[in-house]
């Protein structure tokens, strides 16, 4: 297992958000993470992609410590997610967001922003084009600022950065919500189709149960900040303390 | 590089240096004006029009820079070591009143440069060895490459080419990553470190590269002047240069030289058209009231100022577009 999180617990004023929360994901594999509204998925996110301090608990990614770290450290080690909820961005184009992503793979010092002044870009442009944007379906908007793009082609803006960063270690949180059927399942291909290439580890927050279960190879089930099952697509669908707790049966 | 920016730059600065040989003395004096009240707008639009960060300590920034250029300059150092060093110094100082941004946010760390103008006022006050105290230092005329810079038509010259220069490179820094990060940094803090940008790093050095351009406009307004007294950058001049990006338009490219030859020239007008009616008491305290008014003006109805004004009243002036010509969408960052 390369990404091992154990214990993981975090604490808004007297909301307990995220209680000895546990996952793994080796490389290569995709973990659903699924749960009602409010289970502390986004939260468990934010403490593995350094946004948030957990209180307690480790979360350790080929032997290193991730806890503590901020997320452009993080970035650089390759760890990159995508948010939930997209901000729309001024003045910025899809392939000015996908450069910002690919940054972190440039491990470079201060003085290296000098260089960038004299530094053409073309390369990378071209290939952002051909290996990120044209399987999104975003060549042809490359330079058109995102402002103007729909919402569902501003999640996969986001997607594009966080795969810019050619990451090992994919957290996506939402990444179908509010697209149509047809984006949400073109999305999905690229996931597969980037851990396929890139052979990274990948957790997918998703409320869409068919894109989890024809995307996942196991699921983790979150309620009340914990996890309360995990297995294959197939146990969990069958399970009947999951389909209480998420899919609302008596 | 931005082949469209570069041409647009030298053609403005080539009119502009037509003109100050067109008006003779007077020419040579308001074109120098706009050039450096461009060359400070476009440090300030860097930093809040870009970089999101409101700072109302660039008065005193280019005091910062006059002082470091005057006393090298009298001291027998070549024009172009001063404004370099005066560059230095801006930069330095600059990412010193920065550091508070990295814990202060929006209205509270506005505050703190109010603070730091304050400060660098009462410094150039007391720092007597360095700035002569409150009558200010007198800065005898510079030579730049061995050239003796006598009167505004020679100091044009430089004024312009650094201009350009400037003008060009924040075109350009807009376009790398560091620019790129500016201006996630600006919409918002918490995306721009989600993203994995390095917050704390980019605003130490949008400070940093903001102050190094505030010191080349108070270098030159030293040598115009031939003085850096305390009360040539108050908070006046501060709110001046906040005046000229919010009326060019803020985080524009074009916006900042827009709004500070409209800044510069506009109380010239006032005036002229003072003494032609014979109102000159009555009009001149016009301009503050201009400006506020202006300022409020712009913000509710065009925050992207005279720039984008301009651009909409393109399509319309000229009656056929050209073929294939793009609708005008105010002077951003282009594609
Ligand atoms: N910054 C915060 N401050 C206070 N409470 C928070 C914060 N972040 C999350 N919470 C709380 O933690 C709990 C878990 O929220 P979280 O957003 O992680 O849920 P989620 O599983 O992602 O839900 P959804 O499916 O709706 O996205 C909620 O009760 C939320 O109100
Ligand atoms: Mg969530």
């Amino acid at each position: 297992m390369s990404l091992v999180a154990r214990e993981v617990t975090i604490r808004f004023g007297g909301v307990i958000a995220v209680e000895r929360m546990a996952l793994e994901v080796s490389p290569g594999e995709i973990v659903g993470l699924i749960g009602p509204n409010g289970a502390g998925k986004t939260t468990f996110i934010n403490c593995v992609s350094g946004t948030y301090r957990p209180h307690t608990g480790t979360v350790r990614w080929l032997g290193d410590e991730l806890l503590g770290l901020s997320p452009s450290t993080l970035l650089r080690k390759g760890v990159a997610r995508t948010f939930q909820n997209v901000a729309s961005l001024h003045d910025l184009t899809v392939l000015d967001i996908a450069k910002l992503g690919a940054s972190a793979r440039k491990d470079r010092q201060s003085g290296g922003h000098l260089l960038d002044f004299f530094r053409s870009d073309s390369a990378l442009e071209r290939e952002l084009l051909e290996q990120i944007l044209e399987p999104l379906e975003l060549a042809d908007v490359a330079h058109k600022p995102i402002q103007t793009l729909s919402y569902g082609r501003r999640k996969a803006v986001d997607l594009a950065r966080a795969l810019a960063a050619y990451p090992q270690l994919l957290l996506l949180d939402e990444p179908v919500a509010g697209l149509t059927s047809h984006e949400g399942m073109a999305m999905a291909g690229v996931v597969r189709n980037v851990r396929d290439r890139l052979g990274c580890a990948v957790i997918m927050v998703e409320h869409k149960m068919d894109v989890v279960m024809s995307t996942c190879d196991r699921i983790v089930v979150m309620a009340a900040g914990s996890k309360i099952f995990e297995g294959l697509p197939a146990e969990v669908q069958a399970d009947p303390e999951v389909r209480r707790v998420y899919l609302g049966e008596p | 590089m931005n082949t469209r920016h570069l041409v647009i730059a030298v053609a403005v600065a080539l009119l502009m240096g037509a003109l100050s040989l067109a008006f003779g003395r007077f020419g040579a004096y308001m074109v120098n004006a706009v050039a450096i009240a461009g060359i400070g707008a476009l440090s300030l639009n860097l930093l809040i029009g870009y970089g999101g960060q409101i700072s109302f300590a660039q008065g005193a920034l280019l005091g910062v820079g006059a002082y470091t250029a005057g006393n090298i300059s009298n001291a027998g150092g070549d024009g172009l070591l001063a404004i370099l060093g005066a560059g230095v110094m801006g930069a330095i100082i600059s990412a010193l009143i920065g550091i508070p941004a990295l814990r202060l946010r929006g209205l509270y760390f506005a505050i703190a440069t109010l603070a730091a103008q304050a400060i660098l006022e009462y410094l150039f006050k007391i720092l007597d060895p360095i700035t002569n105290g409150v009558s200010g230092l007198v800065i005898r005329p510079t030579t730049i490459l061995g050239i003796p810079m006598t009167s505004d038509r020679s100091l044009v010259v430089p004024s312009l080419v650094i201009l350009v220069i400037v003008w060009v490179a924040v075109s350009r820094l807009m376009r790398i990553d560091l620019g790129r990060s500016f201006l996630v940094l600006r919409e918002s803090e918490i995306v721009a470190k989600g993203m994995g940008i390095d917050v704390a790093h980019a605003k130490i050095l949008a400070f940093f590269a903001s102050g190094f351009i505030a010191g080349l406009a108070g270098a030159l307004a030293g040598f115009a002047n031939r003085l850096a007294s305390p009360e040539a950058f108050t908070l006046d001049l501060s709110a001046d240069y906040i005046a000229m990006i919010i009326i060019g338009g803020l985080g524009t490219w074009t916006g900042p030289l827009i709004g500070a030859a409209f800044v510069v020239l506009l109380p010239e007008a006032i005036q002229r058209v003072g003494e032609a009616a014979g109102l000159s008491d009555i009009l001149s305290p016009l301009r503050e009231l201009a400006f506020g008014l202006l300022i409020i003006l712009f913000l509710i109805f065009e925050p992207r100022g005279l720039t984008a004004l301009l651009s909409r009243l393109k399509p319309r002036s000229l009656a056929v577009p050209a073929p294939g010509a793009v609708p005008a969408t105010g002077e951003s960052l282009p594609p």
